[in-house]
């Protein structure tokens, strides 16, 4: 059984808008995900995200629009080819790792044995294999983050959704959580990833889409979100203090290092005479391209707050 | 199809196994039995005392003298029970006053009329009831002689056996032989209820509680969920009844004459077809109704704490019937046993009742069967659709109407 044809895209958000009462929390709101990619679903606390990936999977309905899997709304029958792991975690605290492991295994179609196999493995893999008869409540909070991971992933699903994987876990385990999902990308699993981390979406993702107030502020390769706002952006590190100008933008700053993004008609040429001759002390300027992190910024207007602080 | 029931059987099976592996399960179903086995050794202990006292009473062998003045008292059988006669009452009871007599027992002109008075050397609380017994069972043993007649004897000491036959359409009725069976499904709507209810509450709740919900609707029908709970809940009931009429059995089995049981006359019992058939229908009607409200509270309610506040007045409702209990029996067509005939929280017992003690009509039989499976039916699907739109709203009680408003605009 698989989720969808090849030749269609696997996720098809189309027109979508979910109203709670009087409150529209996403208007209009449309993007695919294709089969294999890895994909970012990117915006601050509230902008929708968690809704989007609810409705997506039948937990809301939609007040208006189509949210396709596979070509088609998700029931819970396909859930046998899909790993989801929800923002808000949680497993049946009061039984044992195991047991708790091998239902959802039964859940999602594997054989008890296989389940049970499965799970002593990557118990064993994520470092609490003495863990497996223990109540998941006596466990720390990022080994519980561990097992729900495995839970998710242990039918090897051909969609893995996670909302927030990083929460919960620390430096050293948020890396093996990387790996693991690395693992799945290269054995052809499609993902989507809700986060906050930008490097990991930048690391990770083939695709974007960064959401505001419900409504989609950016949508496409990462390459080419960056481009949408401003694609360049000029490093410097300064003595005195930055001038306001029409050919760049101050993105960040701080402690005499800044990010400007340049302006309609600026170069690379103009803005560094344009710092000169205003009499900034340059120590360094360095051409980059705009990281999700300041696109990010940018969109949710923190940059404005900065300015207008400084 | 084949995945529900493989999805089916896996729900059926984890919830039955978690909940009977629990230590709190394990002691609060072993608690019953083993307090009934403590109630039976602690009555046979006290049978086997009271019987060999009372046998030692009655057998007991003390001299005493006696004055009878209604000349019932055969003097061969006082003599036999080591009496003897005297004709000075006051010299008797001073002599058992003075420890020179044992006791001394004065049998009044017309016993009918007067107490027998016994007079005796105290011996204890407990051993001092000999006296009493010996000097009635003289009293009973002469008169029985003098009467010489065992049918006149059976008669005026009430041994005699009655077998009432009434009828009913031309027909002999079937008398409290045909009432009993129909109850028991009251008493088994009651024992089930008391058994799960506090379980299918909580059974919901901890899908809430745990935060698990997204995990399960994406991997699971709720209707699956819900369906597998109440057989696993309805497994884990029938373990405890085994569980709790084992003593009861064993009892029975081996202990009926130590433990004083009384003696069950199976073949006094009439299952009439119409009456069994309707409590079976009223039963699962009712527990269909009760197991569907019980889910419906897990889902709107965010903990057990707050659940607990609606779970005390709902189960108040199985109870409240009894208080008209005379009226279902003798005035069935009295407006507050009509009214609690066909409320759906009250109907299952009200109904139950009436059906046993034959004051159920079949139309009214057929009209609270019908009403207690619809209702039953809608509240279930209610509670799948509260499960499905309100377990997700984690730390909340759910708006009951926000779950259709929100399922209305999404059909528009």
């Amino acid at each position: 059984m698989t989720l969808g044809d090849a030749a269609e895209p696997l996720v098809h958000i189309q027109d979508f808008r979910m109203d709670f009462g009087d409150t529209t929390v996403i208007r209009d709101l449309s993007f695919d995900v294709h089969a294999g990619e890895t994909f970012g679903f990117l915006g601050s606390n509230g902008s929708g995200k968690t809704t989007t990936l609810r409705a997506l999977l039948g937990i809301y309905q939609p007040t208006a629009g189509t949210l396709h899997i596979g070509g088609k709304v998700f029931e819970p029958r396909d859930g046998a080819r899909l790993g989801y792991l929800p923002e808000e975690r949680g497993l049946y605290k009061k039984e044992p790792v195991l047991d708790v492991m091998v239902y959802f295994g039964r859940l999602k179609g594997l054989s008890k044995a296989a389940a049970r196999s499965w799970s002593e493995s990557y118990l064993e893999r994520v470092g609490i294999p003495e863990k497996a008869k223990t109540r998941l409540d006596k466990l720390s909070g990022g080994q519980q983050q561990k097992v729900q991971l495995g839970v998710t992933i242990m039918n090897n699903p051909e969609l893995l959704i996670l909302d927030e994987p990083t929460k919960g876990f620390d430096p050293v385990n948020r890396r093996l959580l990387m790996d693991i999902i690395e693992e799945h990308k290269r054995a052809g699993a499609t993902v989507i990833m809700v986060t906050h981390q930008m490097e990991e979406v930048e690391r990770l993702c083939d695709r974007v889409i960064l959401l505001k107030d419900g409504v989609s502020r950016a949508y496409g390769t990462v390459e080419e979100v960056q481009e949408e706002f401003g694609g360049t952006v000029y490093r410097v590190t300064y003595d005195g203090v930055l001038p306001p100008s029409d050919l760049y933008e101050v993105i960040s700053v701080s402690e005499g290092r800044a990010e400007l993004a340049p302006g309609q008609g600026a170069s690379e040429e103009k803005v560094l005479r344009e710092l000169v001759e205003a009499g900034v002390s340059l120590r360094s300027f360095t051409p980059a391209r705009i990281s999700l992190d300041e696109i990010f910024i940018k969109v949710y207007g923190e940059q404005h707050e900065l300015a207008e602080a400084k | 199809m084949a995945l529900a029931r493989h999805n089916l059987g896996t729900v059926v099976a984890f919830e039955f196994i978690r909940t009977i592996k629990k230590r709190g399960f394990a002691v609060a179903t072993l608690a019953i039995p083993v307090l009934l086995i403590l109630v039976f050794a602690l009555i046979y202990a006290s049978n086997s005392s009271s019987h060999a006292s009372a046998d030692a009473q009655k057998n007991a062998k003390f001299s005493f003298s006696y004055t009878d003045a209604s000349g019932i008292i055969a003097p061969a059988g006082a003599q036999a029970a080591g009496g003897t006669v005297t004709s000075d009452s006051a010299a008797a009871i001073e002599a058992v006053k003075n420890g020179t007599s044992e006791a001394y027992f004065a049998y009044p002109a017309d016993p009918t009329k007067e107490p027998v008075k016994v007079y005796g050397a105290d011996k204890g609380m407990f051993e001092n009831g000999k006296y009493e017994a010996v000097a009635k069972q003289l009293l009973e043993a002469s008169a029985q002689y003098q009467v010489k007649n065992p049918a006149l004897t059976a008669a005026l000491t009430g041994t005699v056996k009655f077998d009432s036959e009434t009828y009913k359409n031309g027909q002999v009725a079937a008398g409290i032989g045909g009432v009993i069976p129909p109850l028991l499904f009251l008493v088994v709507f009651y024992v089930s209820m008391i058994l799960l209810s506090n379980l299918m509450l909580n059974s919901t709740l901890e899908e809430k509680e745990n935060r698990v919900t997204e995990m399960i609707l994406t991997t699971l029908n709720p209707t699956t969920l819900i369906t597998g709970k109440i057989i696993s809940l309805f497994m884990v009931g029938l373990v405890q009844v085994l569980v709790f009429l084992a003593p009861v059995g064993l009892a029975y089995l081996f202990f009926r004459d130590s433990l004083a049981l009384p003696e069950m006359n199976l073949s006094s019992l009439v299952f009439e077809p119409g009456p069994m058939i309707t409590g079976a229908l009223l039963l699962i009607g009712g527990f269909t109704v009760f197991t569907g409200v019980l889910v419906a509270i897990g889902a709107i309610m965010p903990t057990a704490k707050e659940a607990g506040t609606i779970f005390g007045p709902l189960m108040a409702m199985m109870f409240i019937p009894f208080y008209t209990f005379s009226m279902v029996i003798s005035n069935p067509e009295a407006l507050i046993v009509q009214v609690f005939t066909y409320f759906p929280l009250t109907a299952p017992v009200t109904a139950l009742l009436r059906n046993g003690f034959g004051t159920l009509s079949p139309l009214e039989a057929g009209i609270v069967i019908v009403e207690l499976f619809v209702v039953g039916i809608l509240i279930l699907r209610l509670a799948v659709h509260l499960f499905r739109y309100g377990s997700i709203e984690y730390g909340r009680k759910l708006s009951i109407a926000g779950t259709f408003r929100r399922t209305d605009l999404a059909t528009k």
